[in-house]
């Protein structure tokens, strides 16, 4: 999407440093209370709507879920979760898309210079003209969001209707939610809601209710309120999502290592030319015995 | 046959264009003043492999880090790079296996090879101590290249195929895949420039033995006795 406008924090391959600081912008994040969630799916047909997205064939997984998994034509996906424990039954819904990480793996993992950015108020987006469709931000990111369209050669993902944000709207999935499960704000201001939230859950009897903001990847910028707060994972969530070790091994250990060893070896090849010079063969005019004039 | 040496025979007489006739097919042959390194073959196979490594470096730099972004304009972009990275890396694969099949027989490491093993040989070698009249036609420095260059170029493969196609495999060896393929390439890339440089800089009349395809008797007996002897058969009059 890539829009105008907003402040850039960070971007993709950058070899400095993007961001000016010029202008402050307060943290925006989404927030999704799964425990009011009816799985009605209006969010994603609002997505599919406002950001114009082909149509993806619904596949039949056995629950109410409209396909297994993301796709890059549908960025909004309802994941429905039936789970038994301790003879009592849970039937979960989560909202699944972009967590908006403040500490974007898809970004740390990105080859293309700009092609994904995360800007001042913490919404990580794609630039379509700059991705190379290497998908190396699927492996990048923890919560296997980001998408790889064969038809584009790009990578696709939810953008937190950043065009929408950045003209004072929420997003499409907020404004089509008929349950108030969603809410759109200031990071603060929907952690707060959270917070009540849990609070309101754990009177209710669900001693365990909690936020997921995972700190391993410096909070995301979706808030989300789980009933069985302590069970990440019913709900398909990861319990401590971090940029993951091999990537994060390449960008900051091997690269300024490959970098200085290619120099260390230039300046070695130097350095030997100059103390020891070249190998020639002894005295120009010695001849091996037997042979001819030479 | 013009490859008989007459005495007094020196290249730029005839002889020289001879040494060149006979090296598109048999190498190891005195001829004139020269002695054949390199047939054709060998040296098309080695300039093929380092064609197409030099393509893989350069579209795979400008990915691996944007210092290295402005190599990505002499290929049209960086998406470019991205489409004829794979494919080239899998050109090279295959001429690097020709270069295997073609050289393996005579890397086995025989004599003194093995000292070029241990970071004091090798440094022996640089310093150039430790003069050995027995090493063969390719002494071990230039046989561990050998042998490092084919594990490299299998690593960078199947490391690549993994990135190639990230969604066939796990999460973990997409990571580890990652990490080998860049450790494979810095090494690689390390010793190739070792490798330029004492071809052409460090030990002069080499670079001849990969491009006209020859070297003089003075450089075989400097840089490979064992072999000189072999070839020349003890003097410098054969010509088999």
């Amino acid at each position: 999407m890539n829009a105008n406008g907003l402040e850039i924090r960070q971007s993709s391959a950058g070899v400095w440093g993007s961001s000016t600081g010029q202008r402050k912008m307060a943290v925006v994040s989404k927030y999704i209370d799964t425990s009011t969630c009816i799985g009605c799916k209006a969010c994603e047909v609002a997505c599919q709507e406002w950001n114009d997205l082909h149509i993806v064939p619904t596949v039949q997984v056995g629950s109410y879920q409209t396909m297994p998994t993301l796709d890059a034509n549908y960025w909004n996906l309802i994941k429905f979760r039936e789970i038994e424990t301790d003879g009592n039954f849970a039937w979960l819904m989560r909202k699944d898309q972009c967590m908006h990480c403040a500490d974007p793996g898809c970004l740390k993992a990105c080859p293309a210079p700009g092609a994904i950015v995360q800007y001042e108020n913490g919404i990580v987006d794609v630039n379509p003209d700059a991705c190379i469709g290497c998908k190396m931000c699927e492996t990048g990111c923890p919560f296997d969001v980001p998408r790889y369209s064969a038809r584009t050669d790009k990578m696709a993902k939810c953008t937190l209707c950043v065009d929408r944000v950045q003209v004072g709207l929420e997003p499409a999935c907020v404004k089509a939610c008929p349950t108030g499960c969603l809410h759109f704000g200031t990071k603060e201001d929907m952690l707060a809601l959270a917070d009540s939230r849990v609070d309101q859950l754990k009177r209710s009897g669900f001693q365990q209710a909690g936020v997921y903001d995972p700190p391993g990847v410096g909070g995301t910028g979706v808030v989300t309120v789980l009933a069985h707060g302590d069970h990440p994972e019913w709900y398909g969530l990861p319990k401590d999502p971090r940029v993951p070790t091999g990537v994060r091994f390449w960008k900051n250990v091997l690269r300024p290592v490959g970098v200085i060893a290619f120099a260390a070896a230039f300046f070695a090849m130097v350095g030997h030319y100059l103390t020891f010079g070249p190998k020639k063969p002894k005295g120009g005019g010695e001849k091996p015995s037997g042979e001819g004039p030479v | 046959m013009s490859e008989v040496v007459l005495p007094g025979q020196t290249r730029g007489t005839g002889a020289g264009d001879a040494a060149v006739v006979r090296a598109r097919g048999k190498e190891d042959v005195v001829v004139g003043d020269e002695i054949v390194r390199h047939r054709l073959l060998s040296r098309v196979i080695h300039w093929a492999v380092a064609i197409f490594f030099f393509v893989c470096l350069l579209t795979g730099l400008p990915i691996w880090t944007p210092l290295f972004g402005w190599m990505a304009t002499f290929f049209g972009g960086l998406n470019v790079c991205r489409w004829l990275h794979p494919w080239s890396g899998i050109v090279f694969s295959v001429f690097t296996l020709a270069m295997f099949v073609h050289w393996f027989s005579e890397m086995r490491f025989v004599g003194k090879d093995s000292e070029f093993l241990t970071p004091s040989g090798m440094l022996r070698y640089f310093r150039y101590q430790g003069e050995d009249s027995e090493v063969g036609k390719y002494n071990g420095g230039q046989k561990l290249l050998f042998w490092l260059a084919s594990l490299a170029t299998l690593l960078l493969l199947l490391s690549g195929i993994v990135m190639w196609f990230p969604e066939s495999f796990g999460q973990g060896l997409r990571e580890a895949s990652y990490v080998v393929h860049d450790v494979a390439f810095i090494g690689f890339f390390a010793m190739i420039i070792g490798h330029i440089y004492l071809g052409t800089a460090a030990e002069p009349g080499t670079f001849g033995a990969m491009t006209r395809g020859t070297v003089t008797p003075q450089w075989a007996r400097l840089h490979h006795p064992k072999w000189y002897r072999e070839v020349t058969g003890g003097g410098g009059r054969s010509t088999r």
